[in-house]
């Protein structure tokens, strides 16, 4: 397939009724590349990647295929060109795995021709690939949401095409597996087996592993480049709506923008008469109690906790003010100014039972430092449960505290009822 | 369905269950068992022993049992009728059983693949609707004085075609998604059975025939029509089974069907071409069988997963098991019975069904909710 692009679209638009979801799209999409398409919900990178399986037609402009016109492709010739993992797929037959990754074969197969050794062989390696070799023969409906995301991945493989479409691959799978499944990706792609376009809403993660990001704002490319070129804060501004600072992860040397606080809105008001209650929580020991306290109307903060901790997850449902820290690295010195300036802003600290290791000491260290003026209500550990993983000093700590007039209570439905006061104390 | 528990039990998983080749043969083996019982069952009250008699002499050319009736205390004459009875009555009402059952089996099951809806049945697109017109043209017009048993099927089948023809129109137009289908079916239903009533509003003497024809009957069958019907439905029914690959794929929705290769608007309007010729055909000898075509399929999913390539084959077979079942059962209950056999599969569709649908399983794993 000679040396034209692997992807090229120009001045590309698509609408949906009456809604453009694409206006005037040009890029070029050369062999060996990872690009990686970022941008807003809604900003169009969905309907580029399905524009260019010829799902979508093109009301203006041109979508190539390693120089062919989609639309002139026959199907067949597309799904031998372009395999493609599609954000949501819900299977509807309890299929044994093994046949719903064979799936991928059709297209390489005679009309009449049946699957054969060579294709159960590449099925097989397919889902070794994704961890799921030993799930050859359970049904896809008994896979959960993150192990299916993971056989279509596999599904996308056996077609063995040049060109490999990732619609949010990452959306249903833990921070273990995202690394992992885009390590690999990344692999193939090193490895000269495929090119990969795949749409990540995670610029962070989009920074990591792409060559290239694209990203898309209302349907028109707004930035195309390496990730030190794309990723700046005002771009985040821009395309999110949301403040950030550039930093760079320590032993990659690659560019993280760290969400500085939520969106602006979320500031707390100045005058405000609730009850301002920080929680030190981390490894999503803390959902019950931030739930509970914003039930209350108490005014929650919470931190310092690292990106994607599960407990910053319910911390932005809920929006809950967090001071956030880049995951795996220690709290840097910044995010423990602002741990300093939310729990001095509280009138009261809740710490949760979560597990403490060298990462998050800090903010043990941060709160034996605190002049506290104010009440500190502590969570009981499960006794049977080790936690302190630096030698006794957050233990220590914590003795220290209690010595100090904190309040040890059973759980969280105790410590919302503490936090809250006996005045503003809601019925159980 | 004796093999399959009652009762999951503790698997580890249900999907330890979903590969399972052997039942399929157990399905074959049934049909077989059905097809050489059947012949045995009749209104006209003859020894079971004679019968296979008769149908080894006939079978073997008068080579087997050259005096079929010896020992049964039965006049030459009546040898002769009952002869007679077993070979141009029973075996080709036997057979238009099969055939029809068979096509109503693998055409259910490829509309509840193309429709991915599990309460798809072959009449879903009107084609039933059609067929009736066509044949109460033939009962309110009188059209066929010289009672021609071809002409009834001629004008059921016309009707039959011409209402999937006009669907398939809307299949092939722009919008021919999967709603744009079944709507236009409900729609061309609603039309149909509004000149239905009209018709016979006009001429109420054809009333009484119309809904005797509604509940299909095996009457019509001759050796030839059994020609025409097995002939049709062997080579439709063969291509439809051809297509379950793509079905399988047509499961997980048109977007990725088309990325893995699948043509969704070629291939639906192939199979659709296929079932209604194939319902079609079935519609115009026996007249409207209900619930065959709708419990097959579940039938086969539930012992034979939900594989299209087994899903489709099965459920002709388990189609034709099921109309010879159920005129013998009528034929046992009421040996001298004329009376429709849509009756029975419905008697015994609708509870069954009702009993999947309790059961949950067979229709869960179709995805409804």
């Amino acid at each position: 397939m000679n040396d034209a692009p692997v992807l090229r679209t120009v001045d590309l638009e698509v609408n949906y009724g009456i809604r453009r979801a694409l206006a005037g799209v040009s890029t070029t999409v050369r062999s060996g590349e990872f690009v990686a398409l970022a941008g807003p919900n809604g900003s169009g990178k969905t309907t580029l990647l399905r524009a260019a399986l010829g799902l979508v037609p093109s009301s203006g402009g041109s979508v190539e295929l390693f120089g062919d016109r989609v639309a002139t492709l026959s199907v067949r010739e597309r799904a031998r060109r372009v395999a493609w993992m599609p954000q949501a797929e819900v299977p509807r037959d309890d299929v044994p795995l093994l046949d719903y990754v064979l799936y991928g074969r059709y297209a390489r197969l005679g009309r009449l021709e049946g699957e054969g050794a060579s294709d159960r062989v590449a099925a097989r390696a397919a889902l070794d690939e994704v961890h799921l070799g030993d799930r050859a023969q359970d049904g896809i409906l008994s896979l959960s949401g993150g192990e299916r995301q993971r056989a279509v991945l596999a599904r996308a493989l056996v077609q063995s095409t040049p060109l490999l479409l990732l619609d949010e691959p990452t959306s249903h799978l833990d921070i273990g597996h995202q690394l992992d499944l885009l390590e690999r990706v990344r692999g193939l792609v090193r490895g000269g087996r495929t090119t990969v376009v795949a749409a990540l809403h995670d610029l962070n993660l989009a920074a990591r592993f792409a060559d290239r990001i694209v990203v898309l704002h209302r349907g028109r490319v707004v930035a195309d480049g390496p990730p030190s070129r794309v990723l700046s804060p005002r771009l985040l501004q821009e395309v999110w709506g949301v403040a950030s600072e550039l930093r760079r992860d320590p032993r990659t040397g690659l560019p993280y923008l760290l969400p500085r606080t939520l969106p602006a809105a979320l500031e707390l008001p100045e005058s405000t008469s609730r009850r301002r209650v920080h929680v030190v929580a981390g490894g999503g020991t803390a959902a019950e109690l931030l739930r509970g306290l914003a039930d209350t109307g108490c005014a929650v903060s919470v931190g310092a906790l690292p990106l994607f901790d599960s407990d910053l997850e319910v911390a932005e449902e809920l929006q809950i003010l967090a001071a956030v820290e880049v995951p795996f690295s220690p709290i840097s010195d910044a995010t423990r100014a602002e741990l300093r300036r939310l729990l001095g802003e509280s009138e009261c600290v809740v710490v949760a039972p979560f597990p403490v290791g060298s990462g998050n000491l800090a903010n043990w260290e941060e709160l034996a430092r605190h002049p506290r003026p104010q009440e500190i209500v502590l969570i009981a550990h499960d006794p049977d449960r080790p936690w302190d993983f630096v030698d006794g000093r957050a233990d220590a700590i914590r003795r220290a505290l209690i010595a100090g007039g904190a309040v040890e209570v059973a759980d969280a439905t105790a410590a919302v009822r503490r936090a809250v006061g006996p005045a503003t104390a809601i019925a159980p | 369905m004796g093999g399959s528990p009652a009762t999951p039990g503790p698997s580890p998983s249900p999907s330890t269950s979903v590969r399972r080749r052997w039942p399929l043969v157990g399905l074959v083996g049934v049909l077989g068992a059905a097809i050489a019982f059947s012949p045995l069952f009749g209104n006209v009250s003859i020894p079971p022993e004679l019968v296979l008699r008769l149908l080894l002499n006939r079978l073997s050319g008068g080579s087997l049992f050259p005096a079929p009736c010896a020992g049964f205390g039965v006049s030459a004459r009546l040898c002769t009728a009952y002869g007679e009875i077993v070979w141009e009555e029973r075996l080709p009402e036997v057979l238009l059983a099969l055939g029809t059952g068979a096509a109503l089996g693998c055409s259910g099951a490829t509309l509840q693949g193309v429709f991915r809806n599990p309460l798809a049945d072959p009449f879903l697109l009107g084609i039933s609707s059609g067929g009736t017109v066509g044949a109460a043209v033939v009962f309110v017009f009188q059209i066929d004085p010289t009672g021609n048993n071809l002409v009834l099927p001629l004008f059921a089948f016309l009707g039959a075609l011409a209402t999937g023809g006009v669907v398939l129109l809307a299949a092939r137009s722009r919008f021919g998604s999967v709603e744009t289908l079944l709507l236009t079916g409900v729609a061309l239903s609603s039309l149909l059975s509004s000149v239905l009533s009209l018709m016979l509003l006009l001429n109420p003497t054809g009333s009484l025939q119309v809904d005797f024809w509604l509940l299909g009957n095996l009457g019509a069958a001759t050796w030839p029509i059994d020609g025409i019907v097995l002939g049709v439905v062997l080579a439709t029914g063969t291509a439809l089974a051809l297509y379950g690959r793509e079905l399988n794929l047509l499961q997980l929705g048109p977007d990725v069907a088309q990325a893995l290769g699948v043509d969704p608007r070629r291939v639906r309007l192939d199979l659709l071409v296929l079932t209604s010729l194939t319902t079609a055909i079935a519609v115009a000898f026996t007249g409207i069988i209900g619930f065959v075509g709708l419990v097959s399929p579940h039938i086969v999913r539930r012992v034979a997963g939900s594989d299209y390539r087994r899903v489709v084959p099965g459920a002709a077979v388990v189609g034709g098991a099921f109309l010879l079942g159920a005129r013998d059962f009528a034929l046992w209950v009421i040996p001298s019975s004329v009376l429709p056999i849509g009756i029975f599969t419905s008697f015994a569709g609708a509870p069954f069904f009702a009993y999947l649908l309790y059961r949950r399983r067979g229709l869960s794993t179709m995805g409804a909710t």
